[in-house]
């Protein structure tokens, strides 16, 4: 019921950003990350084209290309946001783990924040911000307290 | 004096379900209620990837194949269908490896079922490497934006159904009509889509002189979620 891992696909498929949630994360090297996060983005645009039926213009009802959205798996489950721009947000987490669609959201909200108004980060490139980092953390932390405490009309708070 | 024996209605399903024989026109009894699903189609592949079976089973599905066919511009002998089924096979391995390295340790990372807005594919996998794919409509069990974790927690139910149903059709369906038929041969089974120029296809033992796909018609149509 935990959050695994975070990473961030820029549209050229690039990994721009990667991070373990959770102390159940399993370790995974650089260069297998890099991998992973260009698999995935090949991978979810596959998924639509090889659907028999498509949305109209492919796109979402939120104006992004359609893709992946969630995968179930083995002791794993899978959530990704693909917003206009064509970043992807996806989040690893344990199966039952509540609110990931919501987390993402609110990840990508703490990226427009947090990375896109740094004057000094250049677009698709790696997120080197310390503020984003810090950010996501309160954001877990108030999750976390959000699920146990069961309190569910408990705004987030941002920072 | 004959007494005429009643006719005994269809335990589960509408009455108007028993009438119609052509698996088509049953499909398109799309339900109004949006929770509950429709498949789409069922493939199953062999662990080279090539396919064993293949059917489609919505409306919208064979409009989709009819449309696909139409707009393709490759080659005259490529089968945009065909295309499109190793790109199912395709994106099945490639996930199953992809999730393996993302699981935590210990966790065997079977690929259950991949959701994207326009449909969701259901797998089972087994032993031998036989892949049993279903695409079915995304499972809506409640658009409040609020309840996502009743809406997550509905599908997920549905989703498991759907997988139970798939391993039947393996345990019940295949291995008793298809493995068990006396003239399989593994390794020499007829593929969908590949065109019988006589490389030895005549000794191929073809699926369709077993009835597995009329069993697996009737399971299906028992399903509560097959519409």
């Amino acid at each position: 019921m935990a959050p695994l891992h975070l990473f961030i696909v820029n549209k050229s498929g690039g990994l721009i950003h990667h991070r373990p949630l959770g102390p159940k994360a399993p370790q995974i090297g650089t260069n297998e990350w890099l991998r992973i996060g260009s698999t995935f983005h090949s991978l979810h645009a596959i998924a639509a084209e090889a659907s028999p039926v498509r949305l109209p213009g492919n796109k979402n009802p939120y104006g992004a290309d359609d893709g992946i959205e969630f995968i179930e798996a083995g002791g794993l489950v899978l959530c990704c946001l693909q917003t206009r721009t064509g970043v992807k947000f996806v989040v690893t987490a344990e199966p039952g783990t509540p609110e990931l669609d919501l987390m993402l959201r609110e990840i990508y909200v703490l990226y427009s924040d947090c990375a896109l108004k740094d004057p000094f980060y250049e677009l698709e490139m790696p997120i080197r911000t310390d503020l984003f980092t810090s950010a996501v953390d309160a954001l877990l932390e108030q999750l976390e307290s959000r699920n146990t405490k069961s309190s569910a009309d408990r705004p987030i708070v941002r920072f | 004096e004959f007494l005429a024996t009643p006719t005994i209605p269809p335990t589960t399903d509408p009455p108007n379900h028993a009438v119609e024989s052509n698996v088509y026109n049953v499909a398109s009894l799309v339900a109004r209620n949006s929770s509950q699903m429709v498949v789409h189609s069922l493939h199953i592949f062999d662990r080279k990837g090539k396919t064993l079976f293949s059917k489609t089973y919505s409306k919208a599905a064979a409009i989709g194949q009819q449309q696909l066919r139409q707009t393709s511009q490759g080659p005259a002998e490529e089968d945009p269908v065909d295309e499109q089924r190793k790109l199912v096979f395709g994106m099945l391995f490639s996930l199953r490896e992809l999730v393996g390295s993302l699981a935590p340790e210990g966790e065997k990372g079977g690929l259950h079922s991949i959701r994207t807005g326009a449909s969701t594919l259901h797998n089972y996998e087994t032993l031998s490497g036989v892949r049993f794919a279903m695409y079915t409509t995304n499972d809506v069990g409640g658009a409040d934006a609020s309840s996502s974790s009743r809406r997550s927690s509905a599908a997920a139910e549905s989703n498991v159904s759907v997988r139970d149903a798939l391993r039947h059709i393996y345990t019940e369906l295949w291995v008793e009509s298809v493995i068990k038929s006396p003239l399989y041969r593994p390794g020499e089974m007829s593929t969908v889509g590949q065109r019988s120029s006589g490389s030895g296809g005549g000794d191929a033992f073809d699926i369709r002189s077993t009835n597995f796909e009329k069993k697996l018609d009737s399971f299906l149509q028992s399903m509560p979620w097959f519409r």
